[in-house]
């Protein structure tokens, strides 16, 4: 950690440097998948598709827990939005074939609608309660999802919808395997380039929100929410933006992940997955963008990676001793503790929270000694 | 000419009246002080004034507007901006930031001229942090623009929160006991500060204090509460020989 925090302010303050470093992160993120696809087998660019998934939901979600402070079990709700409202609107299901650049941004835009009416109703709640009600919220969308297929068949209930269309333009199909200036490219590794390009968006988006006049609102009202009042700030209306940009994220994501998948149904959105989005911005370290992003990476790959155990097991012991599936939990469930022992504030936490987890920070005391000597 | 009036306001918390009819009026341009014993009901009429409680009874009136139909964002919005006595500052925030956020509503740049950097939105950014800085400068911590509000001292806390108030240009600035805990030296240039915000960015002042002394020196006016009833107005060399005031202070039989 100490060698990247070296390199970081590096970066930070050579110019040169850092143009380098980000030309050749761009031309690893260009090759990755195909690299991929050739070492690791097809199954992995499907990791590597989700993992932009999750980045975007992680980022979203940062926004509402990392800056804001509103604690929501519910994320995923938005994700079922993103991904329903893409499913419905090009599927058999109704006979509609809307193309993908009206169904996704209208999949963000009705997620963060739905991101607006759960904040309303818990403007008032923090903390605990506001977690118990989007929690509830979570669940409900779900359970909706469930059952609106009676007596009019709008979701098609547990069955889910199927036969989605993939991200096509034209009839040029994404999901499948196309050849383009003579290299052929697999479906997945198409979609990658779609999902990488809106990721980065997102990144983009929130460092551009971070230091601006909302960020600050956010982060003011996640520290004193009725000095942020007192300040002008209207703490309903900064609450509600944090809640619709955060959903309209996931609703992003989740039309990707129907016409990634070309099925969803509802138990891909269970409590589970929420509580999965959070532990990726916690175990990264909230309101750090490298950090989320960190966290949402290792927390998708990592258990996609331990499902070799099983091999490296009948290697070592010559058969399966503890079934692997069974063994990555509890793996990750130490993992988690041990993170919450050794580095509460996550991997790579922003200085803020690094601070407030560090209330012994002698080298600012330090700092600050230098201020009042330069001022002298 | 009078800035704030406010005329029979009452409070009660269940049985309890914190505040009944206390009706007082704040000219522009003086420093008026608000004193009274432990519990008078000083920092509930502030709430009121601000927002934070909904008075039982009375109106309040604020340049012309009533105050009582208003949320808390909207009263800084119309000029009277205030500090609080348990210091309330964004901790974790620069005391930059922390005054950075002050401006928020005198500034408008929304998502999306956050995101796209419009020309309007970093002009105004830029203006934010210029201001900022002067009122960093203004009330003397200047030098400790990055440093996070809650390593300050106390005393450069109070200061802060002054600075992030004044950042959102009030008409009148409510001081909540700014000399609280501090030492003698602390409080003259705290005195000094004070009157030069008032000759110098015309605000009008309006604090509660505790410290008699520094009180009677500084401000123009002064109302004693007790037990939620105003109980005296008037000059602090009138108000000090009052024999209720005294009462209230000292103890004794008048009622």
């Amino acid at each position: 950690m100490a060698s990247f925090g070296l390199l970081w302010s590096r970066l930070k303050n050579d110019r040169r440097a850092a143009w380098i470093a980000l030309v050749a992160l761009g031309v690893v993120l260009a090759v990755l998948p195909l690299l991929v696809d050739v070492g690791l087998g097809r199954a992995w660019v499907r990791v590597l598709n989700f993992t932009l998934l999750y980045v975007m939901l992680a980022l979203g979600l940062n926004i509402v827990v990392g800056y804001a402070g509103l604690l929501d079990l519910g994320y995923i709700a938005f994700y079922a939005v993103g991904a329903y409202v893409y499913a419905l609107l090009s599927s058999p299901h109704f006979g509609l074939h809307l193309p993908f650049w009206v169904t996704l941004p209208l999949g963000a835009l009705v997620a963060a609608f739905f991101g607006v009416l759960l904040g309303a109703p818990t403007l008032r709640l923090r903390g605990d309660y506001l977690a118990i009600v989007t929690l509830g919220f979570g669940e409900i969308i779900r359970i909706f999802l469930n059952n609106l297929n009676a007596p009019v068949n709008i979701t098609n209930g547990p069955q889910g919808v199927n036969l989605i269309d993939p991200l096509r333009i034209g009839e040029f199909s994404l999901n499948q395997t196309q050849v383009l200036l003579g290299m052929t490219f697999t479906g997945g590794t198409l979609l990658y380039y779609v999902f990488l390009a809106l990721t980065l968006l997102t990144i983009f988006v929130c460092l551009r929100l971070q230091d601006s006049r909302i960020g600050r609102a956010w982060i003011a009202i996640r520290e004193d929410e009725v000095a942020a009042a007192a300040m002008g700030i209207n703490t309903r209306n900064i609450k509600l933006l944090a809640f619709a940009m955060g959903a309209s994220f996931a609703g992003l994501s989740g039309g990707l992940f129907a016409g990634f998948q070309g099925f969803v149904s509802p138990e891909s959105f269970n409590l589970l997955e929420s509580i999965m989005i959070l532990c990726m911005i916690v175990l990264g370290g909230m309101g750090n963008l490298p950090g989320v992003i960190l966290g949402a990476v290792l927390l998708t790959v990592l258990p996609e990676a331990l499902r070799y155990i099983g091999e490296l097991e009948r290697v070592l012991f010559g058969r399966v001793l503890v079934e692997p599936s069974d063994l990555r939990m509890l793996i990750f469930g130490l993992a988690l503790v041990a993170m919450m022992i050794l580095r509460p504030e996550g991997l790579l936490p922003s200085k803020r929270r690094a601070r407030e987890f560090n209330a012994d920070d002698s080298v600012l005391e330090q700092e600050r000694a230098s201020v009042y000597d330069a001022s002298k | 000419m009078t800035l704030l009036v406010a005329t029979h306001i009452d409070k009660a918390f269940g049985g309890l009246a914190a505040l009944s009819d206390v009706s007082l009026s704040v000219n522009s341009g003086e420093i008026f002080g608000l004193i009274g014993p432990n519990g008078a009901g000083k920092t509930t009429l502030f709430n009121v004034l601000t927002g934070l409680y909904t008075a039982s009874g009375g109106q309040v009136c604020f340049d012309g507007q009533s105050l009582l139909v208003h949320k808390p964002h909207a009263i800084v919005h119309l000029g009277l901006a205030r500090t609080f006595q348990n210091i309330r500052l964004f901790a974790n925030m620069t005391a930059l930031e922390n005054v950075m956020v002050g401006r928020h509503c005198r500034t408008r740049t929304g998502v999306w001229g956050a995101i796209t950097r419009s020309p309007r939105g970093c002009e105004e950014e830029a203006a934010m942090r210029k201001r900022a800085h002067a009122l960093l400068d203004v009330v003397g911590i200047r030098t400790q623009a990055q440093a996070l509000a809650k390593h300050l001292s106390y005393g450069d806390q109070r200061r802060l929160e002054i600075a992030r108030a004044l950042a959102t240009e009030p008409k009148l600035l409510a001081l909540d006991e700014p000399a609280a805990g501090m030492n003698p030296s602390e409080r003259v240039a705290l005195t000094q500060l004070l009157q030069r915000l008032r000759s110098e960015l015309g605000v009008t002042l309006l604090l509660i204090e505790h410290d008699v002394k520094l009180v009677m020196g500084l401000c123009d006016r002064v109302a004693v509460l007790d037990y939620g009833k105003k109980i005296a107005e008037g000059a602090p060399a009138q108000v000090r020989t009052d024999p209720r005031v005294i009462a209230a202070y000292l103890g004794g039989a008048v009622a």
